[in-house]
């Protein structure tokens, strides 16, 4: 064993030497060595010796303590990759570092690829043919790295090997192995695979029609700098006998190689070294992947919730929104249009008729925010209500079915389908009630939709309309299921005078929405247009009671014309002034209020950034004023007693931040907590270094009080 | 018709707010940011239309910063261009508890010690500005001319390493940047990698 010992020339570091590593369970040096402070690096060559016009290859073994990395050739958002430099007889000539497959680190928001345990980085050196049998060769290497596990140190090393030349050069056996496994973990290379790269201004799709070999990807490391954003979620997916993965582009990327050159990783850790031809494609030729919504704002990964969970979510919101204020009232018509339709199959027909209804408006819904978070526009959950003048067009809807409801008017057959929810419509009547339900249910954001929502607008567009699917199963079920079962419609109670009595209640409870309506459109454009809003719907009144005079029985032709005339007419220009009113009002939005005894702050990231920053712990009330789970939080639980004087105690600032009109930075912001939707409530503590928490959307005082008791 | 003209004037201006993207890009406005210097003073990036801006990504116990330092390069930049009516805003964006946070009172000892000259030393242990920005590294370089716009984003030169003899042999991107910046010119090296520790957010 002895006589394979090569002359080892003890290495000369930068720092402190220290003893020589050997391989594990031999303590025989494994050949010049050096270390760092975390990192020891060791020149192992192949053989022991060298043959002239051969190739030696030489591995330079990383041994990292626990938690430090190296980098790979493109080393990431960060770090430094290692450098050999060798010093070599004369024809002697070093190639390239043979890397390989490298891991993707990632430590908040930074990733970096690199290194971890321990690495072999393999060089080959070409022996010349004029070496001379029977003399010594001194192969010298300056070795530079930088070793990093969350902070930085640089490391170098002057090591040197000096091997006889020989006619035959011998294999060390005790390395075989190690070389082995090392030639095992470099990226093979894939001259059968077929592929190319198409460029979007956001991201790059790399695909390959045959891929033999691949299994399952992972992702990709490219080998070009500056071209992809490497802390972005990459898309790898396995189709047929080729791949694709899909990765975003840098924030500020170069211009485009013509090649893509970099290795496909699998999940099983081996990688392919490709290279591909790269076309640039129109700028949407390519959707980024979507983002997973972050959690954590200091890296608290909480991740979102997978796929069936967030979709019993939806189905469960669904549910719940029939007991939304907003909702009941309509719904509660459908019960009765069920009971005049009940027993033999029509109550059936019209159950599915409203599920369709619900179905296709939420599908709608789901296509429009695609639609409009492809165009890049901030909005989110509840946005219809951010615009006044739909808030308008909602108030004359809502007063026309009220003033229906209580007999003002009543819709001939021929307009039940255009008619909307009014209670007696057809099929098609049932169909466009349960579209104006999910029209009115969608701003309340019920319990666990708020999160369901989140998950559904980060993920792809068929993960968004499945959960978009749930959500309004979940709504229609109710109904579905009383008009399937005819026995439980027995349960129903029987037609008869009540039905009116109930109908105009119903009435007056729609002419709260329209309240409601008037007040959050008050909120947003001010007194001016409050009144306005109140003559249009005055208008609207009036056309409403014409058109019931007109088509009244008995009424003659001429009176009808009259009445008719005069109600399209009233309605228009009803309809144009309430619609064409909104402004601005001044101080909505601005968030600054003093409440229920508590000293609200305006909300802005600005503020939240140096509030944080001097150490005091925040409460921060992402809300609106057409969220009616906000304002009752507001007004039950965080104006408690117990719990204002606690928050006043404690010295926690209150910001809010005011959705009631869009806001991009505030949509921008609940986006990061991984929400699509008011209410958000966020309590940071005094140490900037802990997670913020994010509460439940249904506040009680004593959860406050906890939530307060644990961050802290 | 007055109203009427007001809404949809509204309504365009509602539409017509684009989202910021998440990252600064080269090219494009440079997004806006407010933070606390280390003298407790207030500093907005709109305060300083009209003249080019440096933002320099700090953390001092970053090797490859104390490479910049050390040599007394970056030092001598920012007297360079701050000497010609360059803001240099050098921004710390270590997170407490995290390598090189600094309090706002020991940044004034820190900058002593080195003869750092920055026009102002600004405090984002929060890390918000870092992230508006995708600042990476330490150092990691910005040029903003005097519209706002965003004209130079990288490394500081072109010979990542640790090592101060690399300076001499170095072009400097952020030199050569503000030089044509300064002069009116188009910035030809506009974008590069840049290098260093990671930012300790």
């Amino acid at each position: 064993m002895k006589r394979f010992l090569p002359t080892l020339i003890a290495a000369l570091v930068c720092a402190a030497p220290a003893p020589a590593q050997g391989p594990s369970g031999d303590s025989r040096p494994a050949g010049p060595s050096g270390r760092s402070k975390n990192v020891a690096v060791t020149l192992v060559p192949e053989t022991t010796s060298v043959a002239a016009g051969q190739v030696l290859t030489v591995a330079l073994k990383l041994e990292m303590a626990p938690e430090w990395h190296t980098y790979w050739i493109n080393p990431g958002d960060s770090g430094l990759p290692t450098r050999i430099q060798w010093t070599l007889p004369a024809g002697f000539e070093a190639g390239p570092i043979q890397w390989p497959v490298p891991e993707r680190i990632a430590v908040g928001p930074i990733t970096s690829y690199g290194y971890d345990g321990e690495a072999w980085l393999l060089s080959e050196l070409k022996v010349p043919a004029a070496a001379v049998v029977g003399s010594r060769v001194q192969l010298a290497a300056r070795i530079d790295w930088l070793e990093c596990k969350e902070l930085c140190l640089p490391g170098k090393a002057q090591l040197a090997l000096e091997l006889p030349v020989v006619a035959q050069a011998t294999p060390d056996p005790t390395h075989a192995e190690a070389f082995a496994q090392a030639r095992a973990r470099l990226p093979l290379p894939t001259p059968l695979w077929k592929g190319e790269a198409l460029a979007g201004a956001k991201a790059i799709a790399l695909s390959f029609s045959e891929a033999p070999g691949a299994g399952a990807v992972e992702q990709f490391f490219p080998l070009q700098l500056e071209l992809v954003d490497y802390a972005a979620p990459q898309e790898a997916t396995t189709a047929g006998a080729g791949l694709r993965v899909v990765f975003s582009r840098a924030a500020n990327p170069a211009a485009l190689p013509a090649t893509l050159e970099g290795v496909v990783r699998t999940a099983d850790g081996r990688g392919f070294l490709v290279s591909v031809p790269l076309r640039e494609g129109a700028a949407d030729a390519v959707a980024p992947p979507k983002a997973r919504p972050e959690a954590g704002g200091h890296g608290g990964a909480a991740g979102g919730p997978s796929l069936p969970v967030a979709l019993g979510f939806a189905f469960v919101g669904g549910l719940l929104l029939n007991l939304m204020p907003c909702v009941l009232p309509v719904l509660s018509l459908k019960v009765l249009s069920f009971v005049r339709h009940g027993g033999e199959g029509g109550a059936l027909r019209h159950g599915l008729a409203f599920t369709a209804g619900v179905l296709v408006f939420f599908w709608a819904l789901a296509g429009a925010l695609l639609a409009l978070r492809a165009g890049g526009e901030q909005i989110g959950w509840g946005f219809q209500l951010q615009s006044p003048p739909f808030v308008a067009f909602l108030a004359s809807l809502f007063l026309l079915l009220a003033l229906n409801l209580l007999g003002v008017f009543e819709m001939g057959e021929s307009l039940s389908g255009v008619g909307g929810a009014a209670p007696r419509g057809g099929l098609a009547g049932s169909f466009w009630g349960g579209a104006l339900a999910t029209l009115t249910a969608t701003p309340c954001t019920a319990p666990f939709m708020g999160s369901a929502l989140g998950f559904a607008l980060a993920q792809s567009a068929a993960v968004n309309f499945a959960v978009f699917t749930a959500l309004g199963a979940g709504m229609a079920a109710p109904y579905l299921t009383l008009s399937a079962s005819p026995r439980l419609l027995k349960w129903m109670p029987k037609p008869g005078r009540w039905m009116e009595t109930f109908k105009q209640l119903m009435g007056f409870v729609l002419l709260g929405t329209v309240v409601f309506l008037a007040w959050l459109f008050g909120r947003q454009t001010g007194v001016d247009g409050v009144a306005a809003l109140l003559g249009a719907l005055l208008l609207v009144g009036m056309a409403a009671w014409a058109y019931g005079r007109g088509t009244a029985p008995g009424a003659g032709g001429r009176s009808r014309l009259v009445a008719l005339a005069s109600a399209v007419l009233l309605l228009g220009a009803g309809l144009a002034l309430g619609m064409t009113q909104p402004q601005r009002a001044a101080d909505v939005g601005s968030g600054a209020a003093t409440s229920g005894g508590l000293q609200w702050e305006a909300w802005s990231p600005e503020r939240l950034a140096e509030l944080r920053a001097a150490g005091r712990p925040v409460f921060v009330d992402f809300t609106a004023d057409w969220c009616l789970t906000c304002q009752v939080n507001e007004r039950v639980a965080l104006a408690s007693p117990e719990v204002a004087a606690r928050l006043q105690a404690e010295g926690v600032t209150l910001l809010k931040a005011d959705w009631t009109l869009r806001d991009e930075r505030i949509t921008r912001a609940l986006a990061e907590y991984g929400r699509q939707g008011v209410p958000v409530y966020v309590l940071y503590g005094r140490d900037a270094s802990r997670p913020h928490r994010l509460l439940p959307e249904i506040l009680d005082a004593a959860t406050i009080l906890k939530a307060l008791d644990e961050t802290l | 018709m007055k109203r009427i003209v007001l809404f949809a004037t509204v309504a365009g201006l509602l539409l017509a707010a684009g989202p910021a993207r998440a990252a600064a890009v080269v090219g494009q406005p440079a997004p806006e940011f407010t933070l606390t210097d280390s003298n407790g003073k207030s500093h907005s990036l709109t305060s300083f239309k009209g003249k080019h801006v440096v933002l320099e990504w700090n953390n001092f116990d970053c090797p490859f910063v104390v490479k910049h330092y050390g040599s007394g390069n970056m030092q001598k930049l920012q007297k360079a261009y701050t000497g010609k009516g360059v803001v240099w805003l050098t921004v710390n964006s270590s997170a407490a508890g995290k390598q090189g946070h600094l309090q706002a009172a020991e940044v004034a000892a820190k900058l002593g010690e080195r003869k750092a000259a920055p026009s102002a030393y600004l405090l984002d242990a929060d890390g918000t500005v870092g992230k508006l920005y995708g600042a990476k590294t330490t150092p990691h370089m910005f040029v903003i001319d005097p519209q706002g716009k965003l004209v130079y984003a990288g490394a500081i030169d072109d010979k990542p390493s640790t090592d101060q003899a690399d300076i001499a042999g170095a072009r400097n991107l952020v030199a050569a940047a503000l030089d044509e910046a300064l002069a009116g010119k188009p910035v030809s090296v506009a974008t590069s990698t840049p290098y260093g520790c990671s930012v300790k957010y």
